[in-house]
């Protein structure tokens, strides 16, 4: 990976030569009202650019919550600690490096025999709410930050849901999140290679058991995979330049990617695919583990003769060779021009801003088409040339009104946790995530349709769209969910429940999950609510959970709301009130719900 | 809801407050031919309480509407069978009928000497049917202007809907009905930029989603207000403290102020400003919705508690308050998900289209109950019809397909447009899967659903800018390209 030290500071001039323990006690921390944290050295003016060309410079506090805003799902003081004293760049390094934990399907594993034993039932089946514990209890228990993000953001590009036909198993989707984390920074082409094979997108999208043509039936290849493959995982519907913008023909408009006569011979290549576990084509799954072995060829039933790519390349491969037209038909799609600008787009839009411009498009696209060493797809490389970009980083950017992108409610809701230190008695940690699921519709794995949560095009009218610019998460965003997110706040934050543990297994005692059950650790902050160091507070998770980004106007607007409370300061019940009254209003904020 | 600052109304100058008179020009300005001696008719804002309202079903995922709608005259029915192959749906003696004839009262509905037969888990639509309280719109799709057969579309001279038979674009452009961009805006919101000003209260958008964000219901003035399928006096809006816990007065009032406050400040950053006038359309309608709410009586009509007749259900006790929101013009909208049937299209279809049946067949019994049945168009969208042949055990995405219409404005009993002999060798055929060409656009749909529902003629070319391509009217500078006439939706 390239070295680019473009590390910016954003919204102060200040940068930290020396970072001192985030956690210190209040009245050590204080220098004044938005400077905060350890010694400081001034830069001569206020282009956080020009201040940053040497080594030895490191993020300022809110450069670095603003950096993890964007590469981890939620972080709290420590992890802004990293960040200040490592740097962005060795940071990231060490974040690539840093091996995922365990398997999640082991983890479903565990609870499946947890909850046979408990049951006395040895063929009992996994379910949902296994997977779920699963994704939860990864994601608490492990410091993989980068990879959970670029997870995360894998799926919701190659998007299979629980809203389809895995009914209540829970090894379809946590097996197939495995491979996301385990390719978080590996190759797209070879993520795409393992998507392909897993029985999971096989029955999401229905091309396991899908059998040849047979004339005689009127019966034809199913074209679903053939159609998203193309669409949505690699190269989309229009030519693209490597900027990201369209190709136009001659009268001004878009120019197909491909037509239906395309999908027609792409859908050919998908045929004769079914379970790993399986000796015969077209049958049921045979257990409850089955999505965990990847798909199988059946050569019989794979369309035998040659079949015509987008490019004009005819795969043809006789005897019929199932799994070598597989490999060929992703290779060109793979390396159709398409692809860098069409990945690096996505990327940057789930991970930066909305609306990147073309020369930050080119950039990362370039990346992806080669690393440097002549790796196509690497998505380490384009993954840091994301968030290392000057636009990325530059507090500048943040400053044009039209950068920056509303937060997903799940990520907030990571965020949330992180900040406020959430913690079980036992470190195990269960949730079934439900309240931000039916507050925003947003969890795992469970988007309405494989068009993901929302469209990477969709515009909201007002503003957004006056300027002409999209911004997806907004397809969520109404007087529903507006209420539906602030009520949820209100449920975690004050009636102290940050997650919903169930029952495992239908009839199991709470009493044996009361230890898995989380909590939030305020005690640092129990003690910044006093009237004169309310500001402290406020300034602090601004840093925290805004990377400052709260105006002063806000942030006086919060101080007062709290201040507005009367708090008896010898009473614990008291001073937690007005510390939720401040959490609650800036996570409800307009200037931190968008994050730039 | 609060108008948006940058208006767009400068297109329609003061003449944007559509509404019509009486219910003789209507019956007039639904002879689309006779536009042109309308096109001087005066603007009018009525208020006197003609009430009006469309509920826009979408079947998500592309419905297979070729079993919803099957024709059974012999040679149809046997063309439909071969082509259709395994996915055919059957009427043989001694085995459990798969489809129910269509019947007008107690003779076989016939047009053009065709007959039809509906899905037997639709008995409720049947009946419906033979009573005149629904119909069906034949081969309806996504066109930007008449395509005559495969021969015109593979000539390259017709303009194709962009991104045809992807889901993204389709159920996109179903929407918008504008298939050649991907256009924000709907044709509700269109509407509702048009017509909102017919209602008193403004807080409450003319459109009220049971689906949240859709692109039907999007303007370029107004958003939908969306509300869920429990949504009750008690549970809408901010969550408060409860009586038992201390403090709960003054806590309550520092939140709601702080959350107001926050969200009514002035942003420059634009998503900061969108996110902040959308929290306070939502301030300033949750007091209006929520009385509303609690002038609700429950009504008789039984609804099971399915999603979707939960949904339609919560619409018709909305309807049933529509003074309380102000409403003289509403637009619906609820989504059904889960028809993207490329396997187990028939098994699927078992469990899924009773479930629509019930829901449909309590809403317009519902409509009657509050009186209201004369005065309410209810229509399903999808994202396209599916591949006539079979995958295996499922269809693919294709293109032209059949909607239902329901409720008592409309001509029911009747299967309008055209249903084309689902023969491979029809000239509509595209790509030898059954992906037929639909010979009625959602153009002339939209625009006589809009006429009924009190849009000028003058106000078509903004609601549905392709619709010159089908008609010629006074706003149309070039002439039509074939002779398309009137669907006949309402009388």
């Amino acid at each position: 990976m390239t070295r680019r030290l473009t590390q910016a500071l954003c919204l102060t001039f200040w940068i930290l030569a020396v970072s001192t323990s985030l956690r210190a006690q209040p009245d050590t921390i204080v220098i004044g009202f938005g400077d905060s944290y350890g010694t400081v050295v001034t830069t001569s003016d206020g282009d956080g650019d020009q201040t940053l060309q040497a080594d030895g410079y490191l993020p300022n506090d809110n450069a670095a919550s603003r950096f993890l805003s964007q590469a981890a799902l939620g972080h709290g003081y420590d992890e802004i600690a990293d960040v200040m004293t490592m740097g962005l760049e060795d940071w990231i390094v060490a974040e690539i490096d840093r091996p995922r934990g365990g398997s999640l399907a082991t983890s479903v594993e565990d609870y499946l025999t947890f909850a046979r034993t408990e049951t006395g039932e040895p063929n009992r089946n996994s379910n949902i709410t296994m997977w779920y514990f699963a994704w939860w209890q990864y994601h608490m228990q492990n410091d993989d930050l980068l990879r959970q993000r670029v997870a995360f953001v894998l799926s919701q590009i190659l998007v299979i849901s629980s809203n389809s036909g895995f009914s209540n198993n829970g090894f379809a989707l946590a097996d197939y999140y495995d491979i996301l984390l385990d390719e978080a920074f590996g190759n797209y082409r070879d993520l795409l290679q393992r998507v392909t094979y897993h029985a999971s997108m096989g029955v999401y999208l229905t091309y396991l058991n899908n059998p040849k043509t047979d004339l005689s039936l009127n019966r034809f290849p199913d074209e679903n995979y053939a159609r998203e493959l193309m669409q949505l995982f690699t190269i989309g519907t229009t030519m693209l330049n490597m900027d990201g913008s369209e190709q136009l023909d001659a009268a001004g408009l878009p120019i197909a990617a491909y037509d239906n006569n395309d999908i027609s011979e792409l859908s050919k290549v998908f045929t004769g695919l079914s379970w790993g576990d399986r000796s015969v084509f077209g049958r049921n799954r045979l257990r409850d583990t089955s999505y965990q072995a990847p798909m199988q060829m059946f050569n019989a039933f794979h369309e035998p003769g040659p079949k015509t790519m987008i490019d004009g390349t005819i795969i043809d491969n006789s005897p019929t060779d199932g799994d070598l037209d597989i490999t060929q038909a992703i290779d060109i799609l793979f390396d159709h021009p398409n692809v860098p600008p069409f990945i690096a787009k996505l990327l940057i839009q789930r991970l930066v801003t909305d609306n990147p411009s073309p020369q930050y498009i080119q950039r990362v696209a370039e990346v992806f088409a080669d690393d440097g060493t002549g790796e196509r797809g690497n998505l380490a490389a384009v993954i840091s040339a994301v968030l290392l970009d000057p636009v990325a980083r530059s507090c500048n950017s943040g400053d044009d009104v039209t950068f920056g992108t509303l937060r997903e409610p799940f990520i907030r809701y990571m965020q949330m946790q992180r900040a406020f230190g959430a913690s079980t008695a036992s470190g195990n940690h269960r949730n079934t995530m439900s309240e931000i699921y039916e507050a925003s519709g947003q969890r795992p794995l469970n988007s309405p349709s494989v068009f993901n949560f929302y469209q990477q095009d969709y515009q909201p009218i007002g503003a957004v769209e006056d300027a002409g610019l999209v911004s997806p998460v907004f397809q969520i965003t109404d007087t529903r969910s507006i209420t539906g997110y602030v009520n949820a706040l209100w449920k975690w934050i004050y009636n102290d429940s940050p997650t919903e543990p169930t029952d495992l297994y239908g009839g199991e005692d709470n009493a044996t999950y009361a230890d898995e059950v989380s909590t939030f650790a305020y005690t640092g902050e129990l003690d910044l609510v006093d009237d004169d160091e309310l500001h402290i507070l406020v300034d602090r998770w601004n840093m925290l959970l805004a990377q400052g980004r709260l105006s002063p106007q806000s942030e006086a607007l919060i101080v007062q709301a709290a201040l507005d409370y009367p708090m008896d300061p010898t009473d614990v019940d008291d001073r937690e009130r007005r510390l939720k009254i401040v959490a609650y209003l800036i996570l409800s904020c307009p200037e931190y719900l968008i994050n730039r | 809801m609060s108008k948006k600052k940058i208006s767009r109304r400068s297109f329609l100058g003061q003449a944007s407050c559509a509404a019509v008179g009486t219910s003789a020009f209507l019956n007039t300005a639904l002879n689309l031919g006779a536009i042109n001696t309308l096109a001087a008719r005066p603007h009018i804002l009525q208020s006197t309480g003609d009430y009006k309202a469309m509920v826009c079903i979408l079947l998500a995922g592309g419905c297979d509407t070729h079993n919803v709608l099957i024709p059974t005259e012999s040679s149809q029915y046997s063309a439909y069978a071969t082509t259709r192959g395994d996915l055919a749906l059957s009427n043989t003696q001694g085995q459990p009928a798969e489809y129910l004839d269509l019947m007008t009262g107690a003779v076989p509905y016939t047009k053009n000497g065709q007959t039809f037969g509906v899905h037997a888990g639709m008995p409720g639509l049947q009946q419906m049917f033979s009573e005149g309280d629904a119909g069906f719109i034949a081969n309806v799709g996504t066109l930007i202007e008449p395509i005559a057969n495969k021969v015109d579309f593979e000539s390259g001279l017709r303009k194709v809907p962009l991104g045809l038979y992807s889901h993204s674009d389709q159920i996109m452009q179903w929407q918008t009905s504008v298939p050649q961009s991907r256009s924000a805006v709907g044709v509700g919101g269109r509407l509702a930029d048009l017509l909102h000003d017919m209602n008193s209260i403004p807080e409450i958008s003319m459109n009220i989603s049971l689906a949240g964000k859709n692109r039907f219901q999007a303007g370029n003035q107004y958003n939908e207000y969306s509300i869920s399928r429990n949504a009750t006096a008690d549970n809408i809006g901010y969550d408060g403290f409860s009586w038992w816990q201390s403090q709960r007065g003054i806590q309550n009032d520092i939140k709601r102020g702080a959350i107001d406050s926050l969200a009514a400040q002035s942003y420059d950053n634009i998503f900061q400003k969108t996110y902040g006038e959308l929290g306070q359309q939502t301030a300033q309608s949750i007091e209006v919705m929520r009385a509303a709410l609690s002038n609700i009586t429950p009504l008789a009509t039984s609804f099971t508690t399915t999603n979707i007749s939960t949904e339609l259900k919560k619409i018709a006790e909305l309807i049933s308050v529509r003074s309380n929101l102000g409403a003289q013009r509403q637009v619906f909208f609820v989504t059904y998900g889960g028809w993207d049937h490329h396997d187990n299209v028939l098994g699927s279809q078992q469990a899924m289209l009773p479930i629509l049946d019930e829901a449909l067949t309590s809403f317009n019994a519902a409509m009657k109950e509050v009186g209201v049945h004369d005065k309410v168009a209810t229509f399903t969208i999808s994202d396209f019809g599916r591949t006539l042949t079979s995958n295996g055990n499922g269809s693919d995405h294709a293109w032209g397909g059949n909607q239902i219409i329901m409720g008592g404005p409309f001509v029911g009993g009747e299967v309008h447009g055209d249903y084309p002999t689902l023969d491979l060798t029809n000239p509509l055929n595209l790509h030898n899967r059954g992906r037929f060409i639909p010979t009625t656009s959602v153009d002339e749909m939209y625009a006589e659903l809009a006429l009924w529902f009190g849009a000028s003629p003058n106000d078509l070319d903004y609601l549905l800018p392709n619709l010159c391509n089908f008609y010629a009217s006074s706003n149309c500078t070039a002439p039509p390209s074939s002779g398309y006439a009137p669907i006949g939706l309402f009388s």
